[in-house]
């Protein structure tokens, strides 16, 4: 049984100008300590999900599931519990914290309602959450304000405060995307230590794909295009030999901290699908089917299944051609060919 | 539309005239700055020199100071804050003797500014090309004709990378944040500027539109020739957009120089290596990713000597009680740092040394 299941999800926003779901048809499940990714571009869905998951939000349709029972029908203790089991980590830590409690209330809410530990051991209960977290555990840091605490601090501090609570499944939406450089490595470790001596599972929410790389290796990886799961997998196996072209562009373009790689040319598909970035989704066929560099006709008409990849074990794609997809940083003169006569086609 | 559409509508501009020989004009000459916000010196003793046609990147993390030098090159630093010491000159104008009027004018024209919450200044009740007319009813002087204005704004659109037809009717909330980053791009081009700044110009976009930003703003740089400066902690933006580096850490300048001095030099700061080696990549092996120790130095309660010495793997005595200067070797590559600068002559004159 998964500790958490998504099982044909879809969701609207009311205010939405269009009708277009955030969530289409979203099934996912998550094993108890493993790490599933979820990448893609703003306004793809990921940050939905996670609030589907952690029950802030209810879908218009399908079910989540925690440990094998529908989270919107749980009550009383096996709500508790579900609440205490499955935790958020914003990617705002500022405004995760309440101003004004203090470092010590900070934690000390969770523990006290939801009475993890006997009151009277509440302060060193605290205190072993901070060391836990890295953080200080004098008593004048305990009186600090989240004002008073750097951003690395602040996002240590919540993840503090989820940890009080016993999670089993940590919901970290873009968790390092506002911290400094030279924070993030630490802040990433710290979670995977966690993760490992806790056996901890994680819903790792991000659009960096280094980042998902060192965070979520060994784990797998959920593609996410306008509400879509376009394709899933391993980390390494979707990140090394990606079969949906989304992917594909996402990791092609990727700016390279090293001059050397930056400069080299991108691939023509590349090129293209970045051209094509303003375009709206589909309406009917592949959803991505209009920024797609390698779009035939047969996607515009038919919506794509989910398909397995020879090859690769659990390694899915949601396209026609997958082999129309090229390695990263290689580009055949045939597929070059194929891109023209699809260019010429759209324009 | 590909690059060659744009090729025909927008000139490649003239060489200008160059100063002694085949050196570039200086455009902006920061000297010897310190700017302070009440006890925090936000920026202390920068000097750097902006010159014609390069592209520069001004990296750091947050609270380095890296924001307020950018905006000091447009003489917009603010109540409370002040310059303290040192200048900021445009061909040779000292920014902080301008009056109101020539201020204007130097914003208008010659250097022009995207802000990082560029994508939130639009205003929402008027379409995209109202605002563009707003422009032009304020700069009769550059576009007597408004047609042609009209016209220059429909070509910059089209150089990023947007259609004109779609864009002038559209209202702010129409766009995506990648298309409002670009229109913004356009708009600060229109009344054509010297310098372009961009603060932090891919921060709040996703891979795509980021790297789409980078096309473009390289294409400006070619096309038209326009000298960029842009405000970023993010090192890949550096690698893909910057000829030429400058490192800022706690309000100080650490490292200055060209782009591949500053990743591959043997001779760097150890807060520029290991900025470097705590970026997470897809192709950088995960194993070799180090984080920095400590954090940033309270601007109020600075280390006595070099700023970086309490996080600093590398740190000696000296480091804990003087502060380094700022080094250029005959190349022009400036670091700051006591182990880096060991055995390096001062060449003096290179145009980004401490000056002290």
């Amino acid at each position: 049984m998964s500790l958490l299941s998504v099982e044909h999800v879809t969701h609207r926003y009311p205010t939405a100008r269009d009708d277009r779901p955030v969530l289409n048809d979203v099934s996912v499940g998550i094993e108890p300590g493993q790490t599933l990714a979820v990448v893609g571009e703003s306004g793809c869905g990921k940050t939905t999900l996670g609030r589907a998951v952690t029950g802030l939000l209810r879908p218009l349709a399908g079910t989540v599931s925690f440990e094998g029972e529908d989270i919107w029908k749980l009550h009383g203790h096996a709500h508790q519990k579900y609440r205490r089991s499955v935790q958020l980590i914003h990617q705002d830590p500022y405004g995760a914290l309440n101003p004004g409690l203090t470092v010590e209330e900070a934690i000390a809410g969770g523990l006290r309602h939801q009475r993890i530990v006997p009151r009277r051991e509440i302060r060193g209960e605290v205190q072993r959450l901070l060391g836990l977290a890295g953080l200080d555990t004098t008593r004048a840091f305990m009186d600090r304000y989240p004002h008073q605490l750097s951003g690395g601090q602040r996002q240590r501090l919540v993840i503090a405060r989820a940890m009080a609570l016993r999670p089993s499944l940590l919901v970290a939406d873009e968790a390092v995307s506002m911290l400094d450089v030279s924070m993030r490595i630490s802040i990433l470790d710290l979670l995977k230590s966690l993760g490992t001596s806790n056996g901890l599972a994680y819903l790792f929410i991000s659009h960096d794909f280094g980042v998902v790389r060192y965070f979520a290796a060994g784990g797998r990886i959920i593609v996410m295009f306008f509400g879509v799961v376009v394709e899933s997998g391993p980390v390494e196996e979707v990140i090394a030999r990606p079969r949906h072209p989304y992917t594909y562009l996402l990791l092609d373009a990727i700016p390279e901290p090293d001059p050397r790689r930056a400069r080299k040319r991108r691939s023509e598909a590349t090129r293209i699908g970045v051209e094509r970035i303003d375009a709206h989704p589909a309406d009917s066929g592949c959803v991505f089917a209009n920024r797609c560099p390698f779009v035939q006709d047969r996607c515009r008409a038919e919506t794509p299944p989910g398909q397995r990849v020879d090859g690769a074990e659990g390694h899915v794609t949601a396209c026609w051609y997958p082999e129309l997809v090229p390695k990263i940083g290689e580009e055949t003169a045939d597929q070059a060919k194929t891109m023209e006569a699809a260019a010429k086609e759209v324009t | 539309m590909t690059a060659d559409d744009t090729a025909h509508v927008i000139p490649v501009r003239a060489p200008e005239a160059r100063a002694n020989g085949n050196r570039p004009a200086t455009l902006l000459e920061v000297k010897d700055l310190t700017v302070t916000f009440g006890k925090v010196r936000a920026v202390e003793g920068v000097s750097l020199e902006i010159e014609q046609g390069k592209v520069y990147g001004l990296v750091g993390e947050s609270g380095c100071g890296k924001s307020t030098l950018a905006y000091s090159l447009l003489g917009m630093v603010q109540a409370p804050g002040r310059i303290a010491e040192g200048a900021v000159r445009f061909r040779g104008q000292d920014l902080s003797r301008m009056g109101y009027r020539e201020l204007r004018r130097l914003r208008a024209q010659h250097i022009a500014v995207v802000f990082q919450a560029a994508m939130s200044g639009f205003n929402p009740v008027i379409t995209i090309g109202a605002q563009v007319e707003h422009i032009l009813d304020a700069h009769p002087d550059v576009y007597p004709d408004r047609a042609e204005g009209r016209q220059h704004f429909a070509e910059l659109l089209k150089l990023v990378r947007l259609r004109p037809e779609q864009v002038l009717r559209a209202y702010e909330s129409r766009l995506s944040g990648g298309m409002k980053q670009r229109v913004a791009i356009a708009i600060a081009l229109l009344l054509k500027p010297e310098v372009l700044v961009l603060d932090e110009p891919t921060t709040a976009l996703d891979v795509l539109s980021q790297r789409q930003v980078i096309d473009v703003v390289r294409d400006v740089h070619e096309r038209l020739g326009t000298t960029v400066v842009f405000v970023t902690h993010d090192l890949a933006v550096v690698a893909e957009l910057a000829e030429r580096v400058a490192v800022m850490y706690a309000g100080r300048l650490v490292e200055s120089g060209t782009v591949e001095e500053i990743f591959f030099d043997d001779r760097r700061h150890p807060y520029v290596k290991a900025l470097i080696s705590a970026m997470p990549s897809v192709a950088a092996d995960p194993s070799t990713l180090k984080s920095i120790p400590g954090q940033v130095p309270d601007l109020t309660a600075l280390p006595p000597g070099c700023r970086f010495e309490p996080r600093c793997a590398l740190a000696e005595p000296i480091c804990h009680e003087v502060e380094p200067t700022l080094l250029a070797n005959a190349e022009g590559h400036a670091v700051s740092c006591h182990a880096a600068n060991r055995g390096v002559v001062n060449t003096g004159d290179t145009g980004e040394g401490s000056g002290q």
